[in-house]
């Protein structure tokens, strides 16, 4: 069986300067991938390209299949509805709309026997967004927004899931929460792309984790061993400094 | 002064306005785009309507939809030659380029329909009513009415559909919508199909109140400009509002001062309300 996701030759450059260089990456279904290193380092980059995303200007060039198919010529949405979903970076909830009216777009029978979640199966997941349904997007809380933006993405019945820095912002007890609902997620099949700064907090629900540096895949390998990497402790304590 | 009669004309020409002005804000408000075509846009409206009624023998009632449907299609087109400016949001090409299409279309008209006035009379606008010493016509009715509807429609639309929500997600955050799946430019177009087909909607029936000319468009988008800024970019009650409150003060201005500079007092009160309330008179994030 092919991957959920592979990337191949992905390369990313901002008018003339290239800011990402992955020979190859793949991801398995069920898997988590833990995506680490220092501010700067290409990570949202590297989450962003396999959309073909970018709030810039990113030119983006590589093979990107999912499920075994080339999807790197398709616009953004058209990835998205193949079950390829972000969860981007900083703005990732709609502020002028209710926690419900941000959860309403979505795939309720998407037909190709993907698993789908409906608005419940999120409320279910994080109780507290039930609670919130009536609130606007801009009355949340950081850890509500987080958990909004796996909610919204969950509706669109995803295959893989990219996340970037879930936890930033969040207190400690919570980005465990979050994660270990990520780990949860993964039970049921879904495939799990994981940008994360805290290390510790990554390394406990990862499958395999990678470090990039400048661009580039400088380390890769299953969590138990990276957990013990010198080079690993490096870049997680680069992380604590921040 | 007749009191009670310039309540009467301000209220037409406040729905007018705002009748004129409802696809910029739905432009402005969920494509943040502009479109300084907009008057000629208008001015095709009306003319299109009385050929359809004068060349082709329609009845004014199917002279209307075929005169949106003639909108819808130059929005598209518009749009079509937009697309890159627009997924780009470079304002000030948008501006030149929707600036440059008004006087296409003027041209275009003047050659199609000739440079003389017309007068677009439909079965309302030749029927008075006389209540005491007030006096308005049918067709004056009709305006009202149809503002009125199709601003309810569009509250509705907006707020209450799946449509509407997309419209939303792509006026706050583009980027983000194309994340939910959503086709953007799908969007843009349909925005710039709903611009085309409200202001031709306008140009039918607000065209029949005075003689039209190919050359006609200017001051409706200047008026436009003035109601969607005072009403506080892409909200669509406070567009309504600010058009009505135009109306009323063109009306009384016209009466107690003099009907030509209201113009220039419109501009007036706007740079007032700007100065004061820089979001408008229904200043609120987001719009709507
Ligand atoms: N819009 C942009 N225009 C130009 N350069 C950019 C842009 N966005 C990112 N870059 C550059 O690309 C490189 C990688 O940035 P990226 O945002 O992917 O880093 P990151 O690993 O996600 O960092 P952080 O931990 O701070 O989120 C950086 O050198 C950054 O300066
Ligand atoms: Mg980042």
């Amino acid at each position: 069986m092919s991957p959920v996701l592979e990337l191949a030759d992905l390369s990313v450059r901002y008018g003339g300067n290239r800011v990402l260089d992955i020979g190859a990456l793949s991801l398995g279904q069920g898997e988590v991938v833990g995506v680490v290193g220092a501010n700067g380092a290409g990570k949202s980059t590297l989450v962003n390209a396999a959309l073909g995303w970018s709030r810039g200007a990113a030119k983006v060039s590589g093979r990107i299949a999912l499920c075994g198919r080339d999807i790197s010529r398709m616009p953004v949405q058209k990835r998205v509805g193949e079950g390829l979903c972000l969860i981007p970076e900083g703005k990732l909830i709609f502020g002028t709309m209710t926690v419900e009216e941000n959860l309403a777009e979505g795939e309720d029978e998407p037909g190709d026997g993907r698993r789908t979640y409906g608005v419940d199966d999120v409320y279910a997941l994080f109780p507290r967004l039930k609670e919130r349904r009536g609130h606007l997007g801009s009355q949340l809380s950081g850890g509500e927004r987080q958990m909004l933006g796996i909610g919204r993405a969950l509706r669109l019945a995803p295959l893989a899931l990219l996340l970037d820095e879930p936890s930033i912002g969040l207190a400690p007890k919570l980005v465990v929460t979050v994660l270990e609902t990520v780990r949860e997620l993964c039970a049921d099949g879904l495939s799990v792309l994981l940008v994360e700064q805290n290390v510790k907090a990554a390394i406990a629900v990862v499958d395999r984790m990678i470090l990039l540096e400048r661009g580039r895949i400088v380390l890769e390998g299953p969590a138990a061993e990276m957990k013990d990497n010198p080079r690993i402790a490096e870049a997680y304590l680069g992380a604590q400094k921040r | 002064m007749n009191v009670g009669q310039q309540i009467i004309n301000g209220l037409v020409l406040g729905h007018s306005f705002a009748l004129v002005a409802i696809g910029w804000t739905v432009l402005l408000g969920v494509a943040r785009l502009v479109n300084f075509a907009h008057g000629q846009m208008y001015m095709l409206g009306a003319f299109v309507t009385w050929a359809a009624i004068a060349e082709f023998g329609l009845p004014y009632m199917l002279a209307v939809p075929f005169s949106m449907v003639v909108g819808i299609m130059v929005g598209f087109l518009m749009q079509q030659v937009l697309l890159r400016l627009t997924l780009k949001q470079d304002l000030v090409s948008i501006m030149i380029v929707t600036l440059g299409f008004g006087h296409v279309l003027h041209g275009v008209a003047a050659l199609v329909f000739g440079s003389t006035g017309q007068i677009l009379d439909t079965p309302f606008s030749t029927k008075n009513v006389y209540y005491g010493d007030l006096w308005f016509t049918w067709q004056d009715v009709a305006i009202v009415m149809v503002a009125v509807i199709v601003f309810i429609a569009l509250k509705t639309v907006l707020e209450k559909s799946r449509l509407g929500r997309i419209a939303r997600m792509v006026a706050e955050d583009p980027k983000l919508a194309l994340l939910g799946g959503i086709d953007v430019r799908k969007v843009y177009f349909g925005v710039f199909a709903f611009e085309g087909a409200a202001v031709a909607l306008a140009g039918a029936v607000i065209g029949p109140r005075t003689p039209i000319l190919t050359s006609m468009g200017f001051d409706e988008v200047i008026m436009t400009f003035v109601v969607v800024v005072l009403g506080g970019i892409g909200s669509v009650w406070g567009s309504y509002l600010a058009g009505i409150s135009l109306g009323l003060f063109t009306a009384f201005f016209g009466a107690l001062v003099s009907p030509a500079y209201t113009t220039p007092a419109a501009f007036l009160v706007l740079i007032a309300v700007l100065v004061l309330r820089p979001g408008g008179l229904a200043a609120k994030p987001g719009g709507h």
